[in-house]
């Protein structure tokens, strides 16, 4: 990875393909999200508070595959849900500098989104900041003011005792056996015992959402023993061809 | 005078070092309230007696401990320069060589007690002299102490761990920590004041401790953590020290405290206990120094040789520190509760630090109290007669386990340790549990008692590392299933290799952990 900051200066020519900017989720399995993000994510996926690994703290993320380095909802050329976090689709930007509400858009020149031939420019015909650039930005401006009311809620869980961590055991349709370790979600005596005494609407909708979320792990599963299945049709073609399953 | 039936609503513990605040915050967590219903516990200590201040090492148990009484592991660790401890390291106890050393690691043997390794390690070490150790061969926490790594990560939550652990403390910061906690959190009423004098009523009981400027100070049970003076069960009780310095003949400790070279100093995770010609020295690595001493017999060394050892040990920084001689008498009360009052600490006793036996004794004593409290003082003379018994039960063991450590050294350079090996020196019972053990290893067999202080795995981990081997031919029937035992080595060299390789040093993790918190799960 190479970061530096976006400017019109150096970058003004620079161009993006969206497609290959959403395929480097492809071996992600987790992706970090925002407290404004929680409710739409979790329709779609198990959303878990996950510990830093430098620093021990939670945040919040959507779990895309049962182990590491795999997105189960990568089809091969874009991410089947019908919504997309917004950490996948704000890249190849990041939010740079100690502070994140100043708002330093920095890229990434080794992106492989990064294509002279990409559909999206940075700055439009007339001059402006083309449509696509205002959209990254509004997304990295999403991010950067949901790290706050992110922790907030965090920190609200963790206090209530809310949090407790979630152990799968998962058996595929082959006999394999997955258990994902250092996942943490909302416990439903918990947040019943509690629901009084949060302190608005939103908080209980926000908590119920990541909890009502974990019933997501059941598509995932679905998701994995498909490409199980699609993987021995591959090896066996007799058997089952992985195109007719798709 | 008290009446039988008179309801006991109030504690006076007397002096404020750990003993003082662990006792005063395990009563109250459990029988006070923070706006100082229910019991009330009150503290007094005098500022101008001061703490010994050397017991700085823990048991696991200390973790249960804290978090019962409602510390958070974080705050903890950085107030009090902890470090994490992972066990033991007895270097030039079996013999004065240079690489002479074993591990008591905090990790039971694995697989123990479902399957006991020591047998198949004793046949294994037999037919073949170059097998590795046993505490290396069943556990693999002695690979994590050789590296300095932490026992737990940044995600592990507080007071969980990776491999099982204790602490390292600052005494004297630990008496402060838990003070502020017990008279904010816990409602515990503190008193500053010199005790004049203590006064008994008519039969006997404790009626007062009277204080130079707060006057006289009633309570139901008063509970003695005056240290070496035991100013209430000793001087004013009468309860006789039992001297165990016939078994145990370590009576002086020279101990320095040494800084580290750098910041960045690595943080050793163990205790390191090195032999020397009269005793043995104590290595604790807190986060901003060392702690050091030497405790040596006085009846077998003069005090100048035992400086000039304590000396070659520290290296050339000791020119600069200033050693503090402490006169210590191994031994105990003869009862720990007499009438209305209850000795923890060295009020009650003290040993050698060998295998940190004080501060848990003071857990496992303020536990009981806080967990027994006796609701009338007739009731306090039932819970008092459990309670001495039980005592008095873990002095015994404690101190055989501590002889276990010198009887089997081959050491032949001193008197010191010729001494430690005359049987009239041993007590029967461990003598008696030696002879079994020379055919069948220490098991739950020999641990029947439910306040036994070590697991049958300590005596493993010292009885081999020391040399003495259990005669494996009488262990047919504990042979029985070697490729169970085959899985249980590989698991033990498995976990080796993966957690040497996630697992950050101690002083990383410390290092972190004052930017970084545990979470609470």
């Amino acid at each position: 990875m190479n970061l530096v900051q976006l400017s019109r200066e150096h970058h003004a020519g620079l161009r993006i393909d969206p497609a290959r900017a959403a395929a480097t989720a492809a071996t992600v399995h987790l992706v970090r999200i925002v407290r404004s993000e929680i409710r739409k994510a979790a329709a779609h996926y198990p959303l878990f508070l996950i510990k830093d690994a430098e620093t021990g703290e939670f945040h919040l993320a959507a779990l895309m595959g049962l182990a590491p380095h795999e997105n189960l909802f990568w089809d091969g050329s874009t991410i089947d849900a019908a919504y997309v976090p917004l950490n996948v689709l704000r890249q190849p930007f990041y939010i740079g500098g100690e502070d994140a509400l100043a708002g330093v858009i920095c890229v990434d020149l080794e992106s492989p989104a990064l294509d002279p031939a990409g559909s999206c420019a940075i700055v439009a015909a007339d001059g402006s900041d083309s449509r696509y650039i205002l959209q990254v930005q509004a997304m990295l401006g999403d991010l950067a003011r949901g790290q706050a009311p992110t922790q907030a809620l965090v920190a609200l869980a963790v206090s209530l005792k809310l949090v407790v961590e979630i152990t799968l055991d998962i058996t595929f349709d082959d006999g394999e056996r997955c258990t994902p370790a250092g996942l943490y979600g909302i416990d439903q005596r918990m947040l019943a015992r509690h629901h009084a005494t949060l302190p608005d609407f939103e908080t209980a909708l926000d908590l119920s959402a990541l909890l009502l979320s974990l019933e997501q792990v059941a598509g995932l599963v679905r998701r994995k023993n498909r490409r199980i299945a699609d993987e021995a049709a591959w090896f066996d073609p007799g058997v089952r061809t992985p195109t007719i399953a798709a | 005078m008290a009446a039988m039936t008179t309801p006991v609503s109030s504690v006076c513990i007397v002096g404020g070092g750990s003993a003082g605040w662990l006792t005063a915050a395990l009563i109250a967590a459990r029988h006070g309230t923070p706006d100082g219903g229910g019991l009330k516990v009150t503290l007094v200590e005098s500022r101008r007696i001061g703490i010994v201040g050397v017991g700085e090492g823990t048991w696991p148990t200390m973790r249960n401990t804290l978090r019962k009484v409602g510390v958070s592991e974080t705050d903890f660790l950085r107030f009090c320069n902890v470090s994490f401890k992972q066990g033991a390291k007895f270097a030039g106890w079996r013999t004065e060589s240079p690489d002479d050393f074993y591990y008591h690691p905090l990790v039971l043997p694995e697989g123990f007690p479902t399957l006991d390794l020591a047998p198949y390690w004793n046949a294994q070490v037999r037919d073949d002299a170059a097998t590795p150790s046993f505490s290396d061969s069943v556990c693999f926490q002695e690979t994590l102490c050789e590296h300095g790594l932490a026992p737990k990560l940044i995600t592990s939550p507080e007071y969980g761990g990776v491999a099982n652990y204790a602490y390292h403390l600052d005494a004297v910061r630990f008496a402060d920590f838990m003070a502020e906690h017990c008279v904010t959190k816990l409602g515990v009423h503190h008193i500053i004041d010199e005790v004049v004098a203590v006064e008994q009523a008519e039969d006997g009981d404790i009626a007062v401790v009277v204080t130079r400027d707060h006057g006289a100070i009633t309570a139901d049970l008063f509970v003695d953590c005056s240290g070496f003076s035991s100013l209430l069960l000793g001087e004013t009780l009468g309860v006789p020290f039992r001297d165990c310095s016939d078994v145990l003949f370590i009576d002086r400790a020279l101990a320095v405290q040494v800084p580290y070279d750098d910041a960045g100093a690595p943080i050793v995770s163990h205790t390191v206990s090195t032999g020397q010609k009269h005793g043995w020295i104590w290595d604790i690595g807190l986060q901003n120094r060392r702690g050091v001493g030497y405790v040596y017999s006085s009846r077998h060394a003069s005090g100048s040789s035992v400086e000039a050892e304590l000396a070659a040990y520290v290296g050339p920084a000791f020119d600069r520190l200033s050693p503090r001689e402490i006169t210590i008498r191994s031994g105990h009360r003869a009862t720990f509760w007499k009438r209305n009052c209850v000795a923890v600490g060295l009020a009650a006793g003290f040993l050698e630090p060998l295998e940190a036996s004080a501060l848990v004794l003071i857990e496992l004593s303020a536990d009981f109290i806080a967990a027994s409290m006796p609701a009338t003082r007739s009731a306090m003379e039932i819970v008092a007669r459990r309670f001495n018994t039980m005592t008095l039960y873990r002095w015994e063991r404690i101190i055989e386990f501590l002889k276990l450590h010198y009887m089997l050294s081959e050491r032949d350079d001193t008197a010191f340790w010729r001494d430690n090996r005359d049987p009239a020196t041993i007590p029967q019972a461990l003598q008696d549990q030696l002879e079994l053990w020379r055919h069948v290893p220490p098991g739950e067999q020999d641990f029947s008692s439910a306040h036994e202080m070590f697991p049958a795995a300590s005596y493993q981990y010292v009885l081999y590392g020391m040399g003495f081997r259990t005669d494996p031919r009488f262990a047919a029937a504990a042979l029985r299933d070697p490729d169970a035992a085959r899985d249980a080595f590989e698991r033990n060299a498995a976990l080796k290799r993966r957690l040497a390789a996630t697992l950050p040093t101690n002083r990383a993790l410390l290092d972190t952990l004052a930017r970084h918190r545990f979470q609470p799960v």
